[in-house]
């Protein structure tokens, strides 16, 4: 397991320096000027070729880019060029709130998708499976701030029961009274995924021959759905909940920003707003970093459910 | 049941609201620039420097206008004869935020000199007629001119690099300032969380007397649904509106809320880039100028928050010429001259233009208005950050502009129509046209010391201006923002230069 582990770490360094390669070109293509969205359009040429020289800005590009690797293997992820505080710092300070948030939408989404996906699979093609499909994939093809706006309006303005603005300070209460409607918002596209792979996995488990021969003994219906048919439906569902805990961060940017509220995403969107590289740089290496992380603690979940799957 | 609960806990919680004096403002920013005055001049920034700082002298509050300024740190001044030495006797005994002592002369040289290092100050070049500034004792400030400037009160006002910091503060911190700014003004800097709010509080020691708000979270809010939406639910005291008629009549109507719309009007004006085939050619630029109904524009934009100007110089600018009369809406005439210049099926352009609705939509209405004479115009549409930097690379045949100054005809002409500021050059500002007819006037009214051959300078520049079509004055949009109606700014909202409400001692929150 530990030689697996090492294996995994060591082989998502490639994968790693690709992205961050990636993202230094990226970033530069796109057109602006860090100078000016920093200093404002009434800033003086003068004034804005000192910033660029302060910054670094005017040197070669691969002068640049040694640079930001210099950073990276040094284990900082440089400074802000709008505040000149360290990015990592910034990092750290909403990195806990876009997790809450991940999270909880998760819960939302197992939750909710789980039971609804076995539902509909014991009911196939009839009405409960038809209205549970439809509904799931106005889920999918809902914009996530689409269904923030809904919910605000729903749950904030007409039923006053949730604020508008999303504060994630001070007490649990407060805290998880704050994140409800984030949470729902992202959590419903969750639902649909993990619906609708529950369905089709536990479909296709429900046709195999052990659960035949365990109907043919008598076993309980209750029993063998949940006991002998679920827990081997589960890997692909795992995937899936791994999968998109990935794109749920990426989704978050859109909910963060309708709830204004803290995270990863509305970093990045505010640091590409500034065309603060800096900034922008340290918050896609953290994304990637994530995102292998969870593949790999997605991997590690399948020996849990399924004793046949060894790591070597 | 459930109802009255939620009622309740509202009522509760707006009752504590209330008894703290917490005031809760939010702009259309996602974040914070450098909070640093003589650093960042984007809008959202300003509007915050102006509770936190003071200048030499001020804008009255809720005023915007040149004559309207006033002593602030300075209680009195004189200047010479020639207006080259400027003697400014500062207030005594005003405290800076957060224990850093009390103002000396010191620190206004140190800020003045500050504003004018391009290392430090993002506008550097506003103080390059500064020779020197002096302390001559803890409370008396002299500035010596290498030249005349139009307006040296506006140069120390409350405003971008006029704004006075704590030297001992700025020197302490260094690049820490930009986070944590100390100035002399009613409300102190308390916390910046990244993205999400600036909280602000009152300043105890305020020279004026403390504030009625305790606190002022400035939150960073940049979709315009859930602003709204957060002030319909009383999360929010004040927030930055739509500038557009239907949105003001509909929040006039529909809202328990006071639509604010005041000055500035940031003129909008299309520059015709004359270094472009075939604006180089002035038949071309006039019949451009006569395919464009103003009236239209205005009318689409809404008489509300949208006037008709056709000089120049925004009006309410000290040398605004109000009787300019640009060339009319003609569009045979349009074709005609278009003929002329050896373009009788009209012509196709290339246009940069921002995402921004403040500008995007009257110049799709300008598209439109130049296809009824033949003139194809295809819109590059940008980012907003990505098009300040096109234009300013001399990549757009022509530019769409709105801006806002201060209130004196030399910065607009300056920066939009002398030819040092003609972009692409070591000395760029947003000369886009390429103008170069005004120079001599321009630069004459500079240092003209007489007030009425000055004004007849500028008039004479705008004239020429408008005469060479090197740009299309079209209209000024005013600033527009909404507040809860127990929200009192203690001042009529008739202007204000940084582009928003400036919170002072006299805001004050419920009956």
């Amino acid at each position: 397991m530990a030689f697996y582990l090492l294996r995994r770490v060591v082989s998502a360094i490639p994968t790693l320096f690709g992205v961050l390669t990636l993202v230094f070109i990226l970033i530069r293509i796109v057109p602006g000027d860090p100078a000016m969205a920093i200093l404002g359009d009434s800033a003086s040429e003068q004034a804005l070729q000192a910033f660029r020289e302060r910054m670094g800005l005017n040197a070669p590009l691969i002068s640049q880019y040694l640079t930001f690797l210099g950073q990276i293997a040094s284990g900082g992820l440089g400074v802000s060029m709008v505040t000149g505080e360290p990015v990592l710092a910034s990092v750290l300070e909403v990195l806990p709130h876009t997790m809450e948030l991940a999270v909880a939408s998760i819960l939302v989404g197992v939750a909710l998708g789980v039971p609804l996906g076995i539902a509909a699979a014991l009911n196939r093609n009839s009405a409960v499976d038809y209205v549970f499909r439809v509904v799931s994939l106005l889920g999918l093809s809902f914009p996530a701030f689409l269904t923030a706006i809904l919910l605000i309006l729903w749950l904030a303005i007409e039923v006053p029961l949730f604020p508008v603005i999303s504060n994630p300070e001070g007490g649990l209460f407060n805290r998880l009274h704050n994140l409800a409607l984030p949470a729902l918002s992202l959590g419903l596209i969750m639902v649909a995924y993990v619906m609708r792979t529950t369905r089709s996995s536990m479909l296709e488990v429900l046709g195999e021959d052990y659960i035949r021969t365990a109907r043919a003994k008598g076993t309980p219906r209750r029993r063998i759905v949940y006991t002998h048919a679920l827990r081997n439906a589960l890997i692909p569902i795992v995937t899936v909940v791994g999968l998109y805990l990935g794109l749920l961060f990426g989704n978050a940017v859109l909910t963060e920003i309708v709830f204004n509220r803290p995270g990863l995403g509305k970093l990045i969107v505010l640091a590409l707003n500034q065309r603060d590289y800096a900034m922008l740089q340290g918050l896609m290496v953290v994304y990637a970093f994530i995102v292998v992380v969870i593949n790999l603690i997605t991997d590690i979940t399948y020996g849990f459910f399924d004793p046949r799957v060894t790591y070597s | 049941m459930t109802k009255l609960l939620t009622t309740t806990a509202i009522a509760l919680l707006l009752a504590t609201g209330a008894a703290a004096q917490e005031l809760t403002l939010a702009t259309n920013a996602s974040n914070a620039g450098p909070l640093d005055p003589h650093v960042s001049t984007t809008t959202h920034d300003k509007i915050v420097f102006g509770m936190m700082f003071n200048g030499l002298v001020r804008f009255a509050p809720g005023s915007m206008t040149a004559d309207s300024l006033e002593p602030d740190l300075a209680e009195s001044w004189e200047r010479s004869e020639d207006g080259l030495v400027w003697t400014f006797h500062l207030r005594e005994g005003v405290q800076f935020h957060r224990g850093y002592g009390t103002l000396t002369a010191d620190d206004v040289v140190y800020s003045l000199t500050r504003a004018g290092d391009p290392e430090q100050s993002a506008v550097s070049s506003d103080y390059a007629s500064f020779e020197s500034v002096e302390a001559l004792d803890d409370h008396t400030v002299r500035i010596t001119l290498l030249e005349g400037v139009p307006s040296l009160l506006g140069l120390v006002a409350n405003y971008h690099g006029g704004n006075i910091v704590s030297a001992a503060a700025a020197e302490e911190l260094g690049d820490g300032f930009r986070t944590a700014p100390v100035g002399t003004g009613p409300f102190a800097f308390d916390e910046l969380s990244e993205g999400q709010y600036l909280r602000m509080v009152a300043h105890d020691d305020y020279f004026r007397g403390r504030p009625q708000i305790d606190t002022i979270s400035y939150r960073y809010i940049p979709a315009t649904s859930a602003r709204e939406l957060a002030f319909r639910n009383g999360e929010l005291h004040a927030f930055v509106g739509t500038r557009e008629d239907r949105w003001v009549n509909r929040m006039r109507d529909g809202e328990a809320a006071v639509v604010d719309v005041f000055e500035p009007g940031e003129l909008r004006t299309l520059h015709l880039n004359a270094s472009m085939e075939p604006f180089d050619d002035i038949r071309v630029r006039q019949a451009v100028a006569h395919a464009i109904n103003r009236d239209e524009l205005v009318a689409f934009m809404g008489p509300s928050v949208a006037r008709r100007n056709d000089a120049p110089v925004p009006a309410g600018y000290l040398g605004h010429a109000a009787g300019m009369e640009a060339l009319p809406y003609d569009p045979d005439r349009a074709r005609a001259l278009l003929a002329e210049a050896g373009l009788p099926d009209g012509f196709s352009t290339t246009v940069h233009i921002t995402e921004r609705t403040a500008l995007l939509t009257p110049m799709e209405v300008i598209q439109a208005q130049l296809a009824q004479v033949g003139i194809d115009i295809e819109l590059e549409v940008v980012e907003h950050s990505a098009w300040h930097a096109a234009i300013r690379d001399n990549v757009s045949a022509m530019v769409l502009y709105g801006a806002a100054r201060f209130p004196v005809a030399d910065t607009y002409l300056t920066q939009f129509y002398h030819s040092n500021s003609i972009v692409g050059t070591p000395t760029a500002v947003t000369n886009f046209s390429h103008c170069t007819v005004a120079d001599d006037e321009i630069t004459a009214a500079r240092s003209e010391p007489d007030p009425a051959r000055q004004l007849e300078l500028w008039e004479t520049a705008q004239r020429a201006i408008v005469e060479d079509v090197c740009a299309i004055p079209l209209f000024e949009l005013l600033q527009v923002w909404a507040r809860a109606p127990d929200l009192n700014y203690g001042f009529d909202l008739t202007g204000s230069l940084s582009l928003g409400p400036v919170i002072t001692e006299q805001a004050t929150l419920g009956e």
